[in-house]
């Protein structure tokens, strides 16, 4: 039977297309000329320039304090959110679930233009705080939505079963319900911090004085800026970073899968 | 235990957030990206004991709408001079002490006058002024004198030429060339002016306000409507092969100036910071760091000769009084969006 190249075609292009401009901008990095139309040839000037540059290292120190300030955060709401929507079955319960829900749904501009509007109204000025406020309050419903995906497959029984071996609620909570709610936690926590440091519509609004973060700072060089092209030696840094913790989190999952496996097998022929 | 330690670590980030160490004064500036030289910063702020903090926007638009919505506590504000009057008006800025600003009382280059919207200025001292010309590629025009909007109908450079996509400049552009005043609201003037970039249009490559620059260093294009701050970069890095023309039918200026907003926190220091840029040693370093000019007539004559010679930085005085101001049309804009909307739907 002759194969379909359709969808090999189809992920040809889908890859080209996610992959291509990162490519581009990564050689873009190294390129003498300013403006990147044509290679002018090596260089690690703006990598220089990148680094004496403390307005970028400024805006990013804002953008990782915020980030880890509202991952902590809104996992703690997060998770405590979904517990009560989980445990109880009540009408104050199915409202509860529609406003965590709302944020999800709701456009980022309406969201960000009302909180400023309500930060003025009491009299905050905006600044760090209004930013980690305002990316907790979004933040925590994308937390509670994982966590409560995960509390569907959990079993009750265990619960049950920890009280009727003698522990209180908060011993069978700790033991045994928060260590498997664990890898939800840690997966909204993921998604948190991703929606935060890119976070763009809702910082504008809410940021005050000093306390512009890197997808601010970089949406205004865009425009006026000589120095352009550390944004993209920025991006690329990033990009390996990234990759890089992706790697590592992949060789560490599949070690400790390996000695799992290697653990059980010895445990069979023992 | 988790709970606990997720306290903690609560706790440690919120007294990081806010900020420990030792209260200095400090100012906050709220203006374009890189629009400042960074070691002039440093200078004032070491001189003043102070510090000073930069955030930026990418459009006057942006900041009014911030502002506006009551996000206060800049000291300094850098519009441009059309959003000034708007902001006045609904009393968001301060007047201005000038017995605080010696400087610039003594170093306004009067001529410039012409291009700001407020000379009277009561709330605002410019910052830098901008124009908008022509580059041009000197080793693909040859010969051929580019010093008019004419140029942009010329067939041999058909299709190498990029113009601003803006309607008040473009738009602009026609009025001039016609010989009308960029600012008008006739509607017979205007649908001339409509048909003037149709034909540009059949001639151009593209309408770009951001990639333009790229094309002339390149050499894609060969003519290139933009501006002259855009266009001083490249021709600092290609001073052979790129010119700048100002076209003689006249052309636009704009230019960026220094309001003190009702909410400032520091308003004395925010007034030292201005007369501190318009130190003749201070502009001449911050025009060469912008590579836009300040209207400072002692910074500029100890300008480099590089800088001196450069049209797109400085203009030759004869052609200073052809620019014009952009102002704000306020209902006439919806008129220049229409004509715009038909040229963009032309083929």
């Amino acid at each position: 039977m002759k194969r379909n190249p359709f969808p090999l075609i189809v992920l040809a292009l889908v890859l080209t297309f996610l992959y291509l401009p990162i490519i581009v901008l990564t050689a873009n990095s190294f390129n003498l000329s300013r403006f990147g139309g044509t290679w002018e040839g090596f260089t690690l000037k703006w990598y220089l320039q990148l680094l004496n540059d403390s307005q970028v290292w400024l805006a990013l120190c804002n953008s990782l304090l915020i980030a880890t300030g509202a991952t902590l955060a809104s996992c703690l709401l997060g998770t405590t959110a979904a517990l009560a929507l989980h445990r109880w079955n009540t009408r104050l319960q199915t409202l509860h679930y529609g406003l965590i829900y709302t944020p999800l749904v709701v456009p980022e501009i309406l969201m960000g233009i009302s909180l400023l509007l309500t930060f003025t109204a009491v009299g905050m000025n905006c600044g760090l705080h209004t930013i980690l406020l305002a990316h907790t309050t979004f933040c925590m419903s994308y937390v509670t939505m994982t966590v409560l995906a995960r509390l569907q497959d959990f079993d009750d029984s265990l619960i049950e079963a920890a009280r009727d071996l003698g522990a209180n609620a908060w011993i069978s909570f700790i033991k045994v319900q928060l260590p498997l709610l664990l890898p939800g936690i840690i997966s909204g926590g993921l998604l948190a911090f991703t929606l935060s440091i890119d976070d763009f519509v809702i910082t504008f609004f809410v940021a005050g004085p000093g306390s512009s973060t890197l997808p601010l700072k970089i949406y205004s060089m865009i425009k006026h800026s000589p120095k352009l092209p550390m944004i993209n030696c920025l991006s690329t840094v990033t990009l390996t970073l990234t990759f890089l913790l992706v790697l590592a989190s992949r060789t560490l999952q599949n070690l400790k899968q390996l000695k799992a496996h290697n653990g059980h097998k010895n445990g069979v022929s023992t | 235990m988790n709970a606990t330690r997720l306290f903690a670590s609560l706790a440690i980030a919120a007294a990081a957030l806010t900020g420990c160490g030792p209260k200095k004064p400090t100012l906050h500036l709220y203006t374009w990206s890189d629009y400042i030289d960074p070691e002039l910063v440093t200078a004032f702020e070491q001189a003043n004991n102070c510090r000073v903090k930069i955030d930026t926007f990418d459009s006057n638009e942006t900041m009014y709408a911030k502002v506006q919505a009551g996000s206060g506590g800049y000291d300094i504000i850098f519009p441009s001079s059309y959003q000034i009057s708007l902001l006045a008006q609904n009393g968001m800025l301060q007047p201005l002490d000038k017995s605080k600003l010696p400087n610039v009382t003594a170093n306004f280059a009067e001529s410039y006058k012409s291009v700001i919207l407020n000379p009277e200025m009561t709330y605002n001292v410019p910052y830098a002024v901008t124009f908008t010309g022509i580059a041009y590629r000197k080793d693909k025009t040859g010969d051929t004198p580019i010093d008019s909007w004419t140029c942009l109908d010329s067939p041999a450079f058909k299709g190498r030429i990029s113009l601003l996509n803006d309607f008040r400049e473009t738009i602009g552009a026609a009025l001039k060339s016609l010989g009308y005043s960029l600012n008008s609201t006739d509607p017979e003037e205007l649908k001339k002016a409509c048909d003037v970039v149709l034909r540009w249009k059949k001639n151009i490559a593209k309408f770009d306000n951001e990639q333009y620059k790229t094309g002339i260093a390149s050499g894609e294009f060969v003519l290139g409507h933009g501006y002259n701050g855009d266009i001083a970069q490249v021709m600092l890095d290609d001073p052979e092969n790129i010119g700048f023309a100002f076209p003689k039918e006249g052309f636009t200026a704009a230019c960026d100036e220094m309001v003190i907003p009702k909410t400032a926190k520091e308003v004395a220091l925010a007034h030292t910071f201005i007369n501190f840029l318009y130190d003749p040693d201070n502009a001449c370093k911050n025009i060469q760091y912008i590579c836009a000019l300040m209207p400072n007539t002692q910074a500029i004559t100890k300008l480099p000769q590089a800088y001196r010679n450069n049209p797109a930085i400085l203009p030759p005085p004869e052609v200073l009084s052809k620019a014009e101001v952009l102002k704000d049309l306020g209902k006439a804009n919806a008129l220049y969006s229409k004509i715009w909307d038909t040229i963009k739907a032309t083929e």
